[in-house]
């Protein structure tokens, strides 16, 4: 300790000036988690097929496994680039992307904007954007938002809002496309789908061999 | 960690070893020196750290180089602001923005100029009508911000360089046709 009146207000000063560091670090820790849970919510898991198995009508266990696919359907990661209108959204709170693009003719951003002009071909975790080799938005007949599982269901059945796939092809497209297992691999920052893609192609596929009966 | 090659206004970088996460902007600034591409919201918001990607059909786009990695440019060809002036002759862009004082304090103009320089680039190989030019640039112009003197004098910067060479970045005025 130093024993002059100079000293000793130095050694007060600095006290104060690690005191208001500490303060001003712990504000910011603070304040970082907070925007965290607020920005991105729980998961969840998914039942398997076999979970349904006690439901003896078949159309209402398909119905059921559906509402359990439901939960990866509408969760943010995968509604988000399935929006109503032309511009996706992003987080759970489903706020509209900035910056603000558009998705153009091909779902791929206007001319200036391309959705790869950002977005490469895999995650970028420093700078928190998402990336996968075939990023873009589903077409607007594919569009989600807003509506009800059972309007979801019926859409993803029908040829011409589904991308011309069969059932089939959904259940592939469900299990094991690389756009839609991005949902599970989102990247720092942010909560993958519920479950599992594998999981959730066993969804689809249980749901298809049931009878791909929609909810009401 | 990854041996980063990469084309930087027609000059050849590299290998240079670099940490995947690195960012290009951190690399073109702190490994190169070259500040001219500036570094704003680091969350591809603002577009003022856009460079030029020359593609390998010809095309180039714009990307953000804060929210990309350095080493996913491993082999590619970009252009900076640094690569605009030829022999010390602004380029017609720069000396539109100058006269328009398209900018104050001049940390977005990087990021327009490159905008700009890839919009009259792809005119030139896909000229519109003179009626969807302002909807163009404006389009073209979007993403990017501006928080001194706004976005018409850049806009207007940019109509006069393509309205000076209409024959290459307009489409021909059908017989009838207003300009």
């Amino acid at each position: 300790m130093s024993g002059d009146p100079k000293g000793r207000a130095d050694a007060t000063l600095r006290s104060k000036l690690h005191v208001a560091s500490v303060l001003a670090l712990a504000t910011v820790l603070l304040t970082a988690l907070t925007a965290h849970a607020v920005n991105d919510g729980a998961s969840g898991t998914l039942a398997s097929p076999e979970s349904f198995a006690s439901i003896d009508d078949t159309a209402a266990r398909s119905a059921a496994i559906f509402i359990e696919l439901g939960k990866v359907l509408t969760h943010a990661r995968c509604v988000n680039c399935h929006p109503a209108g032309d511009r996706p959204r992003q987080g759970v709170q489903r706020r509209l992307h900035q910056p603000p693009v558009e998705r153009g003719a091909d779902g791929l951003g206007l001319a200036a904007m391309r959705c790869s002009n950002c977005h490469q071909e895999k995650n970028f975790d420093p700078a928190r954007m998402p990336g996968n080799p075939h990023w873009q938005l589903a077409p607007h007949q594919m569009a989600w938002e807003g509506k009800t599982l059972g309007e979801i269901c019926a859409q993803i059945k029908d040829r011409d809002r589904n991308g011309g796939r069969s059932l089939e092809d959904l259940v592939h497209h469900i299990g094991s496309d690389s756009l839609v297992g991005w949902a599970w691999a989102p990247g720092y920052g942010r909560h993958p789908a519920p479950g599992t893609q594998k999981e959730a192609g066993a969804l689809a596929e249980a749901w298809v061999k049931a009878g791909a009966v929609c909810p009401q | 960690m990854t041996a980063l090659r990469i084309t930087i206004n027609g000059r050849s970088y590299g290998p240079v070893e670099v940490h995947d996460d690195l960012t290009l902007n951190d690399f073109l600034r702190e490994y190169l020196g070259l500040t001219g591409t500036k570094f704003g919201c680091g969350a591809a918001q603002c577009l003022c750290c856009a460079v030029i990607v020359d593609d390998p059909d010809g095309t180039s786009h714009t990307s953000p180089s804060c929210a990309v990695s350095a080493a996913s440019f491993n082999g590619k060809s970009i252009r900076t602001v640094e690569g605009h002036a030829k022999d010390g002759e602004l380029s017609a862009l720069q000396k539109a923005f100058i006269e328009h004082f398209a900018f104050q304090c001049g940390y977005c103009t990087p990021g327009f100029l490159n905008e700009a320089q890839v919009l009259l680039e792809r005119l030139a190989r896909k000229p519109v009508a003179r009626g969807e030019l302002e909807k163009t640039i404006a389009e073209a112009l979007d993403g990017h911000l501006c928080r001194c003197t706004g976005y018409i004098k850049y806009h207007e910067a940019v109509r006069d360089v393509i309205l000076a060479e209409p024959g290459r970045y307009l489409l021909a005025k059908a017989a009838g046709e207003q300009q």
